[in-house]
């Protein structure tokens, strides 16, 4: 157990850590002894070598940060034009030499309460919007996507208390991918509900989700689900997440062996529900960490689908960078074995510029006005973080 | 051997999956072929992919060059390009099938699979063939149940297949059985 007032000593010594969701509680990381910034040039090595360290057996031995959604299409191929955005870096992975389990109710009191009134700024109104949704919805017509997330940004400058902010985030939206980290210019808060990898040995498993509706007092879990399978839009949506998933399991499992292991159900979570699918495969011999990482990211459930086509659309429409936003967060160990997440329901905040971005999906039978209103919806709980 | 090329798809390994059920299968890109593992394939088989097949003028080269002297079997795009080399029109069409499952319904006497057998199987595709379709020795062998979009193509004469849904999604019934029919054909 940890003692009391841990976190608030941490949080004042201004020491970077990094805390994920795991199990029951959390697990915090701290005393970084390497800190690696990636680029197009250092990845490969880094996600191959640098990651395989002697020592293989301790809780400590793994690297733990994220890649940014840029350095991921890079690394499969896809090109991302200039610009522009904060100049953030596209990843970071540290080297914690202390790893502590910490309780779900995490034990921490601000010393001054920060807050802000000043509003936020969106980056594509809805005149805009309206824009580029029917763009995209010919290109679904003429089938070169079929299925595309338009990306909008929430962005304010504000200083932040990170560790405040991820206590109140969980407290209202606990989410089995949460975690934050906290650097010296920097903080990442997420609520991140979507595993991308779990691999243990030879076996690696992925949850998408696709298919999200709010919680009221009229529905339970067993409603959700009939929800989930009359609405025409949801199900194929969902058919398309589960194929893609498959797809990309199999090119780097054995032949056979990827299975959908949980099809189509619902997750309840405090106040929303998750249309969810776990498929799962054996990897083939001589697969590596790289191998996987190319095979997996970015997680395709916030792209859209078949992947490279869709990211080369919306790379040709985004004009500012989404930096952390629908990548990974999650942590290598020495022996391999790895946990990812897709990075969601987050907010980057770096020289005291915050960023929120959301997006939701276009397919021929959405409507821009409720997509562009469901974006809001995503991105209030975490600005409402702020008054 | 099964030579498969993949138009860039998010499906295309599900593809390569299941054909490995009944032989070796090399996957290549569309804009990376191997020539000598093409030329020693048994089997080609055109994967799924987006847009349409006048963007993969390498498929219809290579379609062109082996019509007749190996096994061809193509799929949702695939099935496409097969149709476009054989002058068919492929258009847009009003209802748009992405992660559909759908009836479909064998409709010919002269298919491998029983006439009037009815199935379940997954849709992704805006496109279709536009109809009415001639060509020497092939026939449309299968049909929506609702819409009557083709589904399926045979040319049994020189073994050329096509699939307008995918026998490789979850949503197909009995994909595999339908795969080792047509690779024992």
């Amino acid at each position: 157990m940890i003692k009391k007032n841990y976190l608030q000593d941490l949080n004042n010594s201004k020491k970077p850590f990094i805390i994920y969701k795991a199990g029951k509680g959390f697990d915090l990381y701290t005393d970084f002894s390497k800190k690696i910034i990636l680029t197009n040039n250092n990845i490969e090595k880094f996600i191959n070598v640098d990651t395989q360290l002697k020592s293989k057996k301790k809780e400590t031995d793994l690297f733990i940060g994220f890649f940014g959604y840029e350095i991921l299409n890079n690394l499969i191929g896809v090109k991302v034009k200039r610009q522009k955005g904060l100049k953030f870096p596209k990843g970071i992975f540290y080297k914690p030499e202390t790893k502590l389990k910490i309780p779900i109710k995490l034990d921490y009191k601000p010393i001054k309460i920060i807050k802000s009134n000043k509003l936020f700024k969106i980056n594509i109104n809805r005149e805009s919007y309206k824009l580029i949704f029917d763009k995209f919805k010919k290109k679904i017509k003429s089938g070169e996507t079929y299925q595309i997330k338009i990306c909008t940004k929430y962005s304010n400058k504000t200083q932040i208390d990170a560790l405040d902010f991820f206590c109140r985030l969980v407290k209202s939206n606990m989410a089995p991918e949460a975690f934050m980290i906290k650097d010296k210019n920097y903080s990442i808060i997420s609520c991140s509900p979507e595993n991308l990898i779990n691999k243990n040995n030879n076996f690696i498993t992925t949850k998408p989700i696709a298919g999200t509706l709010k919680k009221t007092k009229k529905l339970n879990k067993i409603k959700a689900l009939i929800f989930f399978k009359k609405n025409i839009k949801e199900s194929k949506e969902h058919n398309m997440i589960v194929d893609m998933e498959r797809s990309d399991l199999s090119r780097i499992c054995k032949s056979g062996s990827v299975k959908i292991l949980r099809k189509k159900i619902v997750e309840e979570y405090k106040d929303l529900y998750h249309y969810v699918s776990l498929i799962g495969g054996r990897l083939k011999d001589n697969i590596s960490s790289l191998d996987i990482i190319k095979a997996m990211m970015p997680g395709g459930s916030v792209i859209g689908c078949p992947k490279i086509s869709t990211l080369n659309l919306l790379n040709a429409q985004e004009k500012e960078s989404r930096n952390i936003y629908t990548g990974s967060f999650g942590y290598i160990k020495s022996n391999g074995d790895m946990r990812f997440n897709i990075i969601i329901r987050s907010i980057l905040n770096y020289k005291n510029n915050s960023e929120i971005s959301v997006a939701s999906g276009v397919v021929i039978d959405s409507n821009a006005k409720h997509e562009f209103n469901e974006n809001y919806i995503k991105g209030k709980a975490l600005m409402d973080l702020y008054k | 051997m099964i030579y498969i090329i993949d138009h860039k798809d998010s499906f295309t390994h599900n593809v390569v999956h299941q054909f490995e059920n009944f032989d070796d299968v090399t996957c290549d890109n569309y804009n990376d072929i191997n020539e000598n593992k093409l030329n020693k394939s048994k089997v080609i088989v055109f994967s799924p992919g987006p847009g349409s097949p006048k963007d993969y003028p390498v498929s219809s080269d290579i379609y062109k060059k082996f019509k007749g002297k190996k096994k061809i079997i193509g799929i949702c795009l695939g099935f496409q390009q097969i149709l476009h080399c054989e002058k068919g029109k492929i258009i847009e069409q009003r209802k748009i099938y992405h992660g559909y499952q759908s009836k479909i319904k064998v409709t010919s006497e002269n298919s491998l699979f029983k006439k009037n057998r009815k199935f379940n199987v997954g849709r992704y595709h805006s496109l279709k063939l536009k109809e009415p379709f001639v060509a020497k020795n092939f026939e449309i062998t299968m049909r929506c149940a609702i819409s009557n979009v083709a589904m399926a193509i045979e040319n049994n004469n020189e073994k050329i297949y096509g699939f307008q849904f995918h026998p490789e999604s979850f949503l197909t019934e009995n994909g595999n059985l339908l795969i080792k029919k047509i690779l024992s054909a």
